[in-house]
């Protein structure tokens, strides 16, 4: 299903490339090349996602964030920039973004956050603790227990808390880096394989004495739970 | 108007008040001194002229004047003996002294006139009035008091103007040497603006308030050529240290170009797209170090428990520990040590110091995370039983991007100590590598003093 998205880029290369992927996952993408166009637009009509670079001639995105919030649209934004530092992060985080990405990045890692931040738009209204299910996996948000089959599984803290993220973004494509800024609330990137090797510690004790899978990898990109 | 001027004037005005309210103190205190010592021996004498009249009378008053006019010591001394009507009976005196009043007993001043003389003059008078109706005046004409004063007044006057020109003469010499001074510091400094960075200011020694501005300009320059050093090893290493992932990017590339194989070709591009990855980790970690020497993220920072985070981090590298045969020990301390710091940050530093145990550290089976607190400082360590750094190589694994193994191809991972060290930094602390016989402690020494801590230039570089 398609959604309208506002993609503000001044890298026409950039823009053309992330337009041209973005239309064929079937998003209609309007595009912008500075901040003040940038702004009147999202303004004047209703987007489901704006894409904003940080660095625009004009005005900077981060004013072009700024007056949005202030004027009360709450569209979701991703943020990109080729401001790398855990600072800069922080603070685009801060300044009232869903999302920051840094450049460079793989096009599977913004499409997974744009279908991550699309998909909390439509499911705003559901509780927090509000079961999931995902095939024959049973999660209960409130006492923090999981079923598969019937048979309960016993997970560590953080194992809950990575399920939990993937189960509500059941069917998408989650990528290393937002389960590391989503789960553990690290801004940084570690290096090494710290994220696969939990990632499959989990899928070890979701997928024991079970033939189906359930959590996948995808390659190049990330992981998907999915029944 | 130039501050050799200003200074000249200021020092000139101050010297010509000060002396204005010494001079004035002494004008005031010595015409003082004369009147009253004056007005002492006029009433003196008039009394024993009033007693010899009550003792012997008439007959002995004339004898006393005439005695008194005749053996006293100066010619200014005045006495008289008049009628009631003004005339005068006895004494040196030609008339009453002049007064628009009637006059009265006591002491006054006022003009009269000798007999032997036609002006009249300016002088200190005692009046008796005698049960006969008769005046007795006597006093002294003070011509002398008046001669002191004029004088003590023309040189006052004198010294008031040498004290202007003194005290713009000295306010000049200061002036002078105050600029020569300052002119000494902007030669040093025109200097190092002329990129001539190892020039100091030359001290006096004094600990004078220019020797303290000196000084503080030299430790400013100091570190600046620590930073200007600092970043010339950065900038060389760098170079240095891109060459070998961007020929690996070069060769996949070249590699993918050639083959015909869809499945190598393939192969080629992941390696192109992971060297491309490494590269901008070592860029990203190169910009956050260099963000943390400049002090930059100070304004991010906030309080948090050390020990929860450490927790935290031990948790998260655990199994990727356990894979490579070692354990991740922390004993988490009985009550929160709370930190002002960048979480973000520390937590990349720990994590760095973690990742390099289990890289080079985890022949030794354990790697220990510790957090410990005194009054002034919490440290959080990282100790692994692994073969350690030699002391002689220590300072060099921080500085030199750690390249001490030089078979290593993970890209960026030699720069771990490198932004340990840069974020210990940032919050005013240290970075310490020690033997854990055997093994490596890595250790962040954070100061619990809060965010007014100042750091000192980085030790060590």
């Amino acid at each position: 299903m398609g959604r309208k998205i506002l993609l503000v880029e001044d890298d026409r290369e950039t823009a053309a490339y992330l337009a041209n992927g973005l239309t064929q996952e079937g998003h209609s993408v309007e595009q912008s090349t500075n901040g003040q166009d940038g702004l009147f637009r999202a303004t004047d009509s209703s987007f489901d996602l704006i894409i904003l670079d940080r660095m625009l001639p004009g005005l900077d995105g981060i004013s072009v964030l700024r007056a949005l919030r202030a004027a009360h649209i709450e569209t979701p934004v991703l943020v990109l920039s080729a401001l790398a530092s855990v600072g800069d992060r922080i603070e685009g985080l801060e300044s009232g973004s869903d999302d920051y990405l840094v450049k460079p990045f793989s096009f599977a890692e913004l499409l997974a956050r744009v279908n991550a931040l699309l998909r909390r738009r439509e499911a705003r209204v559901d509780p927090a603790d509000h079961r999931l299910t995902v095939g024959d996996l049973e999660i209960e948000p409130l006492s923090r227990t999981v079923k598969r089959g019937g048979r309960k599984i016993d997970l560590k803290p953080r194992e809950y808390l990575l399920l939990e993220y993937f189960a509500r973004n059941e069917g998408r494509v989650v990528t290393r880096t937002m389960l590391l800024e989503q789960v553990w609330d690290y801004h940084f990137d570690p290096g090494t394989n710290v994220i696969d090797v939990h990632v499959s510690r989990l899928r070890r004790k979701l997928e024991e004495g079970f033939d189906k899978p359930l959590l996948h990898t995808v390659r190049g990109a990330g992981y998907m739970l999915a029944a | 108007m130039t501050t050799t001027l200003r200074i000249a004037l200021l020092a000139g005005l101050l010297a010509l008040v000060s002396n204005l309210a010494i001079l004035g103190f002494i004008y005031l205190r010595t015409h003082d001194a004369t009147t009253n010592t004056l007005r002492h021996e006029v009433i003196e004498q008039g009394a024993v002229l009033a007693d010899v009249y009550r003792t012997g009378g008439m007959p002995a008053l004339r004898g006393a004047i005439a005695d008194t006019v005749n053996y006293s010591e100066n010619e200014e001394t005045a006495v008289g003996l008049f009628d009631r009507k003004g005339r005068p009976i006895a004494g040196n005196l030609a008339n009453l002294p002049r007064s628009e009043q009637p006059l009265q007993e006591g002491y006054r001043s006022g003009l009269l006139r000798f007999a032997d003389s036609t002006a009249p003059q300016e002088a200190a008078l005692a009046i008796h009035r005698l049960p006969t109706g008769d005046w007795l005046v006597s006093g002294r004409a003070s011509p002398q008091g008046l001669a002191l004063r004029n004088t003590l007044e023309r040189s006052l006057l004198i010294a008031i103007i040498l004290a202007l020109l003194l005290g713009l003469v000295c306010g000049y010499i200061l002036a002078q040497y105050v600029g020569q001074r300052v002119r000494n510091i902007v030669a040093v400094t025109g200097r190092i603006t002329g990129s001539d960075l190892t020039r100091r200011i030359p001290l006096s020694g004094t600990d004078d308030p220019f020797d303290r501005l000196g000084l503080q300009i030299n430790e400013m320059l100091d570190r600046i050529a620590n930073l200007m050093q600092e970043v010339r090893i950065v900038t060389d290493t760098l170079a240095h240290d891109l060459r070998s992932p961007v020929s690996r990017l070069r060769t996949a590339a070249q590699a993918a170009g050639e083959t015909s194989d869809p499945a190598r070709r393939d192969q080629a591009l992941a390696s192109i797209i992971g060297q491309a990855d490494s590269l901008m980790r070592i860029l990203t970690t190169v910009l956050e170090i260099s963000r943390s020497r400049a002090m930059t993220g100070r304004e991010q920072f906030s309080w948090f428990d050390a020990d929860a985070l450490a927790a935290e981090l031990s948790e998260m590298y655990e199994p990727v520990a356990e894979d490579s045969d070692v354990t991740v020990l922390f004993e988490r301390p009985p009550r929160p040590m709370r930190i002002f710091g960048h979480r973000q940050l520390i937590a990349q530093a720990v994590s760095n110091l973690i990742e390099n145990a289990i890289r080079y550290g985890s022949d030794g089976g354990e790697i220990r995370l510790s957090v410990e607190e005194d009054a002034k400082q919490l440290t959080i360590a990282v100790a692994d039983r692994g073969p350690g750094i030699p002391e002689d190589r220590r300072a060099e694994a921080v500085r030199r991007f750690g390249r001490l193994d030089s078979s290593r191809s993970e890209g960026g991972a030699g720069l771990g100590l490198t932004l340990a060290q840069a974020i210990a930094h940032l919050h005013g602390g240290e970075f310490k590598l020690d033997n854990n016989e055997p093994g490596l402690i890595a250790a962040l020494v954070l100061p619990l003093s809060g965010d007014d801590q100042q750091p000192t230039a980085d030790p060590g570089l």
